[in-house]
């Protein structure tokens, strides 16, 4: 009986995949289907004319995609989306429900913007790692505020995430207005921050890497990623090699790696570099999104510690049964969360914003949509790139879409409304199709708890 | 020999639990007004008291309407976080109900008689549109039973959508001026009373809905029929519906009462304290009603006490910004939202919501 | 003279389950009718469909002779069918005369117009409930909440709550699962006061003792099938044993001789309380050594619960003192224990035995995802630890398709193996590396498990024993604890009254004890 109990093998069989992956896909794809089919109707209707669907969502897909520089805009605002949705789904993972990502952005945000301003001078190298663990470590801790509460009272992190967004909103305004103001700026501001904390775009990549500190900054995380892979690889086939080798390895590839890239990048990207636009906004975010992306998935499910805050996330009593600390890692989760939330707000300030400043009442309105993408995604960090990058289609192509036939820009909000309301009830879409339920629906833990906590 | 273990005297809890922590938050609050007044330097005189407790009454109205929307769905066993959007959705289609029914209105029948018909009409709206989403939210838990807290939430987002995309298409052009908000309504005999009178009875209608509202809730709840149902369904649903009890037109029906509710309060943002609407005027009211059903225990009483605590904040440190205009406005400004944190985290411990809150029902 | 009630050609599917198939069942007027079967024979389901809690795929009821349709507990109730539930349908909050007037509410007759808006009439209520009882003598106060009552209360309101709505049929379902065999005793008089007033009883058990005591007729169902219906004096206990089990039972499990060692566990005047505060555990001292069973006996909630959690670091010691291998760990951490050397096997495995959303492979290290070799720094080896799900699997005969399914998906009895096996395995490993001994807690094993289940884990438990470990078996199942202990403690109201030599100790005696009767007091 033992030999037939499958083991994972490292090898897929398309065969055998295909089907579950098509069985995943099923619901989120229906559910985005069914939202654009509920909104066309509202469009139909509150126009009355049948073509303006046409009109609005080939604007949509035009402004998006097909555009100058729309593609690119769009990836640029599924930028934040990533972290953001990341930042969701290790929270539902942990079984807190992170309302407040929008008030940790405006906090990391604030703190990158303050870190990025203070200094001048510092090198690459050191400032831009250290603006973003200021917004890191500020959405950290203002989402830890909760997540302590949470773990010692009881106290809903739903109620108390809302609470501080707004708590935020003012607090970032007051800093705004007052002690962080920009004194020579006409516009109520931030200072713009040292160009040594910019998240250089793609543009400035070559021009950015003359300076020899910088690209010794690249080829030390090309080196690092270098020896992550190798011993990815190393430790997934246990082939036979010698113990001694097993260990050198990574280390040797890596600083190959890193002296190549050194030598080699600068001259490199001076002679050939395919991005060669310079009003392209598509800037390094993107990469450390896809990277966090690749790491959170790695925390979450082939470390210890994801497996005690998925464990604490689908059953608490089970935790506390197994020995897990259950207060350490309700804060744990919370603090990564807003750290994740934290970082998007850095990128907002040091890649996005045209002033590398926070202005005021810059309103992102994308802590709702995180929910939405993380439940389309079902919390699992790849399928979130998916998500980010369709809301940041929708995102960037609503204004072309408004422009062409008239119809708000909130339509979207509708869309992505109905889009969560979709993957929340899956049981509408079934209804809606006529599709049979599900065989064991007792196997999916469930995603909030009741206030009793 | 150990015959105390397994005793707990009903009494025992009414005396101590459910009064106490508010009593002591009240007493704790008058406290924290009188040193407020000792900053702004004793400036504050009676006329000014009076009229800063007659504000801390008004504001608590919307957050008391949101508070008895949570009990009334939450004591079925429905969570809604949803009310926010719910008011959110009610402010906006009652103020322009108001407007355009004025428009359309004055010519024939006179500003003064227009102007009372659009704005009752406009409180029909706000109710029937609140009711609308609360359907939704109704339909989406218990017949879909998708986790609560997420339908609430997709209940915020569309509102915000919808409110978003009518302000910009209709409401956001220079418009003709409407009828504004209800008057203050001064209740005969009463209004004459010293102190009570100016402070509870010199409100505007919405006000005197609310006290009503909360009398009778708590009439329903517990002493008729509905209300033992109600909190059977909310405690036990598997138990009432082995006596013959529905569980899912008992919900249906809280949930959608509750939409009533919230109608009622969001159309005070618009018909009662301000005219004009603006897409993000509900400010968290609706979450703060939510913190002070749980202050209130789900009691009806409880919650009318905890939303008078948020509208003291309230009115209390907008009294001290009109003495202390240095004070960054922003700082007052967040003042309820602490103070939420703070009861929340002091109170939540020792109340226990319904039992089954928040799960949904599946008849076997 | 017509059958109140009889059962035709019953047949229920659920997904996967054909939990009644084509069953038949006839109540006379005026009988107890006993109807015996294993967790899982389908006899709660029939139930459910003569209550109306279910429609039947198939067949037909009669009442009085008459087909009736009954597509829901209210129609059941207007025939003049009442249920008690095994786990109470009652609302803890509420007082008992809300509880039983429920849904059919007595009304002031004044507000009777104003439909659901009506004012409750609290007092006429009290007053049938309060005649009610004294007919019966189901002794309750009207006006006690629910939640601060007794077990044994409770039962009673839920009869009342028949009563109340002049049920003339009576299903109780597993009655006598939370009563001492005395309080059982007592019930089975009460249920013959109401079968001499004019009522038929439907009494539904596993326990056999309890169908000789009681019963007018036995009905035994299995694998969904009625299997026979025969009368007491017809039958012997092996009989039915074999008609429910459906192959010869061995009621004895055999074990060798305990040969006790060294101290595993001491507690010394132990104090525990419950969430509420009540002090449940009182002064509890007791030794369990290495190569023993020691069973705590006791009728449900009594403090057991508390023990076990207290034991195993899920709750907080109020005063006394906690002993594990010479350390004391009054106050230590659940994985401060793990770590030196208690396997628990929890009392509810859904509440703490499992992650019902995660694989097998999962379940299966959930206490040692941290350690060599599952894990290296915080890297989780997964090799590893398929390696050892899928030896644990085989091993403890767990029926899955695979180390990848989600636990939620077995059935109970597989479920409390993946416990088990996770368990036992720990105290395997920890007696392979070090030779230490280690304690096993497990509370309630096999509640609610079919009989194979029940064998298979009764053996693993005996085995450990064997092999050294320390047992302390908490159960509220007499004949599991006679048949596993080596001594026995009974535990009443959060004290230990007396351990017994489990060789010499008499059902009759330990159901006393589990009463609250000591030889003392009952000699006075």
């Amino acid at each position: 009986m033992s030999e037939t109990v499958p083991t994972k093998s490292l090898g897929f069989r398309l065969r055998d995949v295909l089907p579950r992956v098509l069985n995943v896909l099923a619901m989120p794809l229906l559910a985005i289907l069914s939202a654009f089919l509920v909104g066309a109707l509202v469009i139909w209707i509150t126009s009355g004319q049948f073509e303006t669907i046409f009109a609005a969502y080939g604007g949509m897909v035009r402004g998006a995609f097909l555009k100058q520089r729309g593609f690119s805009e769009t990836l640029v605002a599924m930028t934040p989306y990533i972290f953001l949705g990341l930042g969701l789904a290790v929270g539902f993972k942990s079984g807190l429900f992170n309302i407040g990502v929008e008030g940790q952005f405006y906090i990391g945000a604030i703190s990158a913007a303050f870190v990025g301003q203070a200094f001048t001078g510092l090198p690459t190298i050191i400032h831009l790692p250290l603006t973003l663990l200021a917004g890191a470590l500020g959405g950290a801790l203002w989402a830890a505020i909760p997540g302590y509460l949470k773990a010692r009272t009881g106290a809903h992190e739903v109620i108390n995430t809302i609470m501080l967004n707004y708590i935020a909103f003012r607090l970032v305004e007051f800093l705004i207005s007052g002690p962080f103001k920009d004194p020579y700026a006409t516009a109520v501001q931030t200072s713009r921050i040292s160009p040594a904390a910019e998240l250089w775009s793609f543009y400035a990549i070559p021009q950015r890497l003359s300076d020899p500190l910088n690209a010794l900054f690249v080829a030390l995380i090309l080196g690092f990623l270098a020896w992550v892979m190798v011993r990815w690889w190393g430790g997934q086939s246990r082939a036979d090699r010698t113990a001694g080798l097993r260990r050198r390895l990574p280390w040797l590839v890596a600083t190959g790696v890193a002296v190549l890239s050194f030598a080699l990048l600068p001259p490199l990207t001076r002679l050939f570099w395919p991005f060669r636009d310079e009003y392209d906004r598509l800037h390094v975010g993107l990469i450390l999104a896809l990277l966090t992306t690749v790491a959170v998935w790695w925390l979450m499910w082939k470390t210890t510690i994801g497996f005690e805050l998925r464990t604490v996330g689908a059953n608490p009593n089970a935790a506390r049964y197994a020995g897990v600390n259950i207060t350490r890692n309700i804060v744990l989760a919370m603090a990564l969360s807003g750290a994740l939330a934290g970082v998007a707000g850095t990128i907002e300030v040091l890649g996005v914003s045209i002033c590398r400043c926070l202005p005021l009442f810059f309103s992102s309105g994308y802590g709702f949509e995180a929910i939405a993408i993380a439940l389309l995604a079902k919390n699992n960090p790849f399928g979130i790139l998916a998500a980010s990058f369709l809301f940041g289609a929708m995102r960037n192509g609503a204004d072309l879409m408004e422009l062409n036939s008239g119809v708000s820009k909130y339509i979207i909000s509708l869309i992505q409304a109905l889009v969560l309301l979709f993957v929340a009830a899956p049981a509408i879409v079934r209804w809606m199709y006529r599709m049979a339920a599900p065989r064991r629906p007792e196997e999916e833990a469930p995603l909030t708890r009741g206030w009793g906590g | 020999m150990a015959a105390t273990t397994n005793a707990l005297p009903a009494q025992r809890t009414f005396v101590r639990g459910r009064w106490v922590t508010p009593a002591v938050i009240g007493f704790g609050l008058l406290a924290a007004w009188w040193l407020l007044n000792l900053v702004i330097g004793g400036k504050c005189d009676d006329q000014c008291v009076v009229s800063t407790l007659a504000q801390a009454l008004r504001v608590a109205t919307p957050i008391a309407f949101a508070a008895l929307c949570g009990v009334i769905c939450e004591r079925a066993g429905v969570v809604n976080i949803g009310i926010e959007g719910q008011m959110l959705m009610a402010a906006m289609v009652a103020y322009a109900t108001n407007l355009f029914v004025f428009q359309a209105a004055k010519d024939v029948l006179g500003p003064q008689t227009a102007g009372d018909m659009s704005r009752w009409l406009a409180l029909l709206t706000a109710m029937a549109s609140a009711l609308l989403l609360a359907a939704l939210h109704a339909v989406v838990s218990i017949k879909f039973r998708a986790d609560q807290i997420i339908s609430g939430t997709v209940v915020n987002i569309l509102s915000i959508g919808v409110t978003g995309y009518f302000y910009r298409q209709f409401l956001a052009e220079n418009l003709p001026p409407g009828p504004g908000t209800f008057p203050i309504t001064p209740v005969p005999l009463l209004a004459q009373l010293p102190v009570i009178g100016p402070i509870v009875f010199q409100q505007k209608p919405l006000t005197y809905v609310m006290l009503f509202t909360v009398l009778a809730l708590h009439y329903v709840l517990f002493f008729t029929r509905w209300g033992l149902r109600t909190r059977a369904v909310g405690e036990h649903p598997r138990a009432a519906d082995t006596l013959g009890v529905n569980v899912y037109r008992t919900r249906y029906v809280n949930v959608l009462i509750g939409g009533i509710i919230a109608g009622l309060g969001g159309a005070w943002f618009t018909l009662e304290a301000v005219d004009v609407f603006n897409p993000q005027m509900t400010n968290g009211l609706g979450f703060i009603g939510l913190a002070a059903m749980i202050f209130g225990k789900w009691n009806p009483f409880g919650a009318l006490a905890g939303a008078l605590i948020f509208g003291l904040g309230t009115s209390v440190t907008a009294t001290v910004s009109i003495f202390r205009p240095d004070i960054p406005s922003q700082i007052p400004q967040m003042l309820p939202y602490l103070l939420t944190i703070i009861v929340l985290t002091g109170v939540v411990g020792r109340a226990v919501p319904p039992a089954a809150d928040g799960q949904p029902y599946e008849k076997s | 003279m017509t059958p109140v009630l009889q059962a035709l050609g019953i047949t229920k599917r659920f997904p996967g389950v054909l939990a009644n198939d084509h069953v038949n069942f006839t109540l006379e007027q005026g009988e107890i009718h006993a109807l015996l079967g294993e967790n899982g024979a389908g006899k709660s389901t029939l139930m459910n469909i003569l209550y109306g809690l279910y429609q039947p795929d198939e067949g037909q009821i009669l009442v009085n002779g008459r087909p009736v349709q009954m597509n829901s507990p209210h129609d059941a109730i207007a025939r003049g069918i009442g249920m008690v539930h095994q786990h109470f349908m009652l609302i803890p909050p509420l007082t008992v005369t809300e509880n039983i007037m429920l849904g059919t509410e007595s009304l002031v007759p004044a507000t009777r117009a104003l439909g659901g808006l009506a004012a409750l009439d609290r007092r006429s209520a009290a007053a049938r409930v309060r005649s009610l009882s004294r007919q019966y003598g189901l002794e309750v106060d009207p006006d006690a909440r629910v939640e601060t009552l007794t077990v044994g209360q409770q039962q009673r309101v839920e009869i009342i709550k028949a009563l109340y709505r002049a049920a003339d049929i009576l299903i109780l379902d597993e009655p006598t699962a939370v009563l001492t065999p005395q309080e059982a005793d007592e019930l089975f008089v009460i249920m013959r006061s109401m079968v001499q007033q004019g009522k038929s009883i439907i009494f539904i058990t596993h326990k056999l003792r309890e169908v000789f005591a009681v019963a007018d007729r036995i009905s035994v169902m299995r694998g969904g099938q009625m299997v026979g219906t025969v009368k007491p004096a017809d039958a012997t206990r092996e009989m039915l044993a074999e008609m429910m089990v459906g192959r010869k039972v061995i009621l004895q499990i055999d074990k060798a001789d305990a040969h006790p060692g060294e101290v595993v566990l001491r507690v010394e005047n132990l104090r525990v309380e419950d969430d509420r505060h009540h002090r449940t555990v009182d002064g509890v001292s007791f030794e369990v050594r290495a190569g023993e069973i020691l069973g705590i006996a006791g009728v449900q909630g009594n403090g057991q619960t508390e023990l076990a959690e207290a034991l195993t670091g899920l709750r907080k010691v109020v005063g006394g003192k906690i002993t594990l291998l010479g350390q004391d760990t009054t106050h230590a951490a659940a994985r401060h224990l793990i770590e030196a050397g208690l396997s628990h096997v929890p009392e509810d495995r859904h509440k703490h035995g499992l992650v019902l959303s995660f694989p097998i492979r999962d379940n299966l290290i959930l206490c040692s995802y941290y350690r060599s070799p599952f894990a290296t720094g915080i890297a989780l080896d997964y090799a590893a630890i398929s390696k050892e799900a899928a030896q644990l699997v085989q091993m403890f005969d767990v029926r899955t398709p695979g180390i990848d399914t989600n636990v939620g998906s077995l059935s109970g009895g597989n479920q409390q193996k993946v416990i088990v096996a996770r368990e036992l395995a720990r105290i395997v490993r920890r007696g392979a590396t070090d030779g230490r001994a280690a304690l096993l807690v497990a509370n309630q094993p096999t509640r609610g498990l079919d009989v194979g289940s029940i064998e298979f884990i009764h053996r693993r438990i005996v085995e450990a024993r064997d092999n050294g470990a320390a047992v302390l078996l908490i159960s509220a199942e007499l004949d599991e604890i006679m048949s596993l202990s080596d001594r026995i403690a009974v535990m009443y109201k959060g004290r230990i009254l007396e351990t017994l030599d489990a060789r010499t100790a008499t059902r009759e005696h330990l159901g006393l004890l589990m009463a609250g009767v000591t030889k003392e007091a009952a000699h006075e």
